[in-house]
């Protein structure tokens, strides 16, 4: 995956790239997302990790303005979401690859593009070249395997160059030595001012991430870098520090 | 709303449906083969004998196409038989002795062309529509040999009730409404809710696009394949373009030549506005929709009454009082009501009946477009 190509840089504005202020998401008694407050600063990665059904999309969800919160506010880029507009500066790669089976490749990022109200031909291109997919730009999304379809759907979130990124657990499904290229990408793009916010209930992918938030049954119960979540819980394994943090939280509530 | 995202959304949806072969066969193929067996069957069908009264005012002419009809009959299993008057023509229809009374008048084969009546009782429109199809081949064909210069007209009267010489001239209308209806329905309603459940709606909505822009580009997108649609269903059912006969190859027909007395534009603006409710309609319950099986179901819920009630088979005048006041409130009524005014009365743009019906339609069109635009919510899940 070639590095060159990086997103554009993030817009010089002081403060947070993200910010989430008391932020709430009740499904009928579920509260899926419960009371999250938090500022991530731009250029910066940040990895939301914990189990299957703690509320990580629907933070995301949340902070795209993808579903009304309950209760709460989230900004992003310094602009309260829901907005419309404001869609145009995120790129979003969800957990399903969200790509047209019966387009090409090219037509998906084409597509993707001008819906960003990108008119720049080379944009879809660029996009299909940082992914490693340029020839395979003609073929039918259903037709890719796939860790390409992850690639494709990698390319469409990206198309736009935007300054802030999600990307909903992007690695699953994806070969080591993809796994290892997605990484080094999205390393290049924080380094250019792009921030990023990945899921992911990969423990081992964590440590590529500048910060890491975890997320348990709807609440951050514990926020830092590998190294100071480690020294805190007294561990060495992130597995075991979340079990600790788990702990405390249940223990708190 | 932006004109390149909706471009967009609509060359996507092109580039969808022109890559899915099945679907466009239902689309294109479906239609010309359903409304080409119905007009088979309500024509040529029941290929029933004919039982004939000849009432004969016309003397030696008369004779000679009485001897022709005989023949040509009675090669099909039926008898004519020769009566003094029509009185008792019409004696011998009602107790069923002969299915068919043909008056031949005076002064036939005298250069002028008087019209010769072909008489049934009327209580079997669609049997004795099969039975007038193959009288009236055979009537002409006897007549021209009479060489008078000038085929006789026929005029097709019952005893009961109002004729209709050709049954699919007043379906033909309702169900060129009623397919593209259907299966501009069908198939947006399948492709929305692919795009629901299959993550790319969700993708969508986390871009600017607005979802009237949507609605917008899924109209375009499938109105397209509508117009083309309707344009070869309408060539289908309206042509008759004659192939000569190749070698052993008999001469035939392409096309189910039913007439139109008015403007086939009119009727193609009709069923268009028709389509782009369609497709709306189609968005909007597939929000209500979990799977495809679904927007299937719906089909007996949503289109079936909605064919019962306006007027496709049965007149609105035969619906029983109690559903009565619901017929307005359908789509469908409408597009109906406006093509038959354009097949069988020739009305046109100017017509007011036309213009009305135009409104609702655009009104309907409308009204859908607002409730799918609202049904594609943000908050998915």
């Amino acid at each position: 995956m070639s590095v060159a190509t990086a997103a554009g840089a993030a817009t010089a504005a002081p403060g947070p790239a993200i910010r989430a202020a008391g932020l709430a998401k009740t499904f009928g008694s579920i509260r899926a997302v419960d009371d999250i407050s938090f500022e991530l600063a731009p250029g910066r990665i940040y990895g939301l990790l914990g189990p299957n059904g703690s509320g990580k999309t629907t933070l995301i969800r949340l902070l795209l303005g993808l579903t009304k919160a309950t209760s709460g506010r989230a900004e992003v880029l310094g602009v309260t979401m829901p907005s419309r507009s404001n869609l145009a500066r995120i790129g979003y790669m969800t957990q399903a690859d969200g790509v047209y089976p019966a387009l090409t490749a090219g037509e998906n990022v084409r597509f993707f593009a001008a819906t960003y109200g990108v008119r720049d031909q080379a944009a879809a291109r660029d996009a299909l070249e940082v992914v490693e997919l340029v020839d395979r730009g003609g073929s039918l999304t259903a037709t890719l395997s796939g860790g390409q379809r992850r690639r494709l759907s990698l390319a469409c979130a990206i198309v736009h160059r935007p300054p802030v990124l999600f990307l909903d657990e992007p690695t699953v499904g994806v070969d080591p030595l993809l796994r290892v290229a997605f990484w080094s990408y999205f390393r290049s793009l924080a380094q250019s001012g792009v921030t990023i916010v990945v899921s992911s209930h990969v423990m081992d992918e964590a440590d590529r991430c500048d910060e890491l938030l975890f997320v348990r049954a709807g609440k951050v119960i514990a926020r830092g870098t590998g190294q100071e979540i480690r020294a805190r819980a007294g561990t060495d394994e992130l597995e075991q520090a979340f079990l600790k943090f788990s702990g405390d939280a249940e223990v708190r509530a | 709303m932006s004109r390149h995202r909706v471009a967009a959304l609509f060359r996507r949806v092109v580039q969808e449906i022109r890559r899915d072969r099945p679907s466009l066969g239902l689309l294109f193929i479906a239609p010309l083969v359903i409304t080409g067996l119905l007009t088979f069957i309500l024509r040529e069908g029941q290929s029933p004998t004919i039982d004939a009264a000849i009432v004969n005012e016309a003397g030696q002419p008369g004779q000679v196409i009485s001897g022709l009809l005989s023949s040509s009959l009675s090669s099909q299993g039926g008898s004519v038989v020769d009566v003094a008057d029509e009185a008792s023509a019409r004696s011998g229809l009602r107790d069923g002795t002969i299915s068919v009374a043909i008056i031949i008048p005076a002064g036939l084969g005298s250069g002028s062309a008087p019209t010769i009546t072909v008489l049934t009782n009327g209580l079997d429109p669609s049997g004795e529509a099969g039975q007038l199809g193959s009288l009236q081949r055979a009537l002409l064909s006897a007549a021209s040999t009479i060489g008078a210069g000038h085929l006789p007209a026929i005029e097709h009267q019952t005893l009961y009730g109002t004729p209709s010489t050709d049954q699919v001239t007043n379906l033909a209308p309702a169900l060129v409404g009623f397919f593209i209806y259907f299966f501009v329905y069908l198939l947006t309603g399948v492709s929305f809710l692919r795009e629901r459940t299959g993550g790319t709606l969700e993708r969508l909505m986390a871009t600017p696009v607005a979802r009237g822009e949507v609605v917008a580009g899924y109209t375009l997108g499938f109105g397209l394949f509508a117009m083309i649609q309707v344009a070869l269903l309408m060539t289908w059912v309206l042509g008759s373009i004659q192939v000569p006969s190749i070698g052993p190859l008999p001469a035939f027909s392409i096309g189910l030549g039913v007439a139109v007395a008015g403007s086939p534009v009119v009727a193609f603006v009709v069923v268009l506005l028709l389509a782009i409710g369609a497709v709306s309609l189609g968005i909007f319950l597939s929000s209500i929709a979990r799977t495809e099986l679904q927007v299937i179901q719906f089909i007996p819920l949503v289109l079936v009454p909605q064919f019962l009630l306006s007027g496709v088979l049965f007149p609105l005048s035969s619906i029983p009082g109690l559903l009565q006041p619901i017929a307005p409130f359908l789509p469908l009524t409408h597009a109906v009501s406006a093509l038959r005014l354009v097949f069988v009365a020739g009305a046109g743009f100017d017509a007011p009946d036309i213009q009305l019906d135009l409104l609702v339609l655009a009104g309907f069109a409308a009204f859908f477009a607002t409730i799918a635009a609202l049904s594609i919510r943000r908050d998915v899940v």
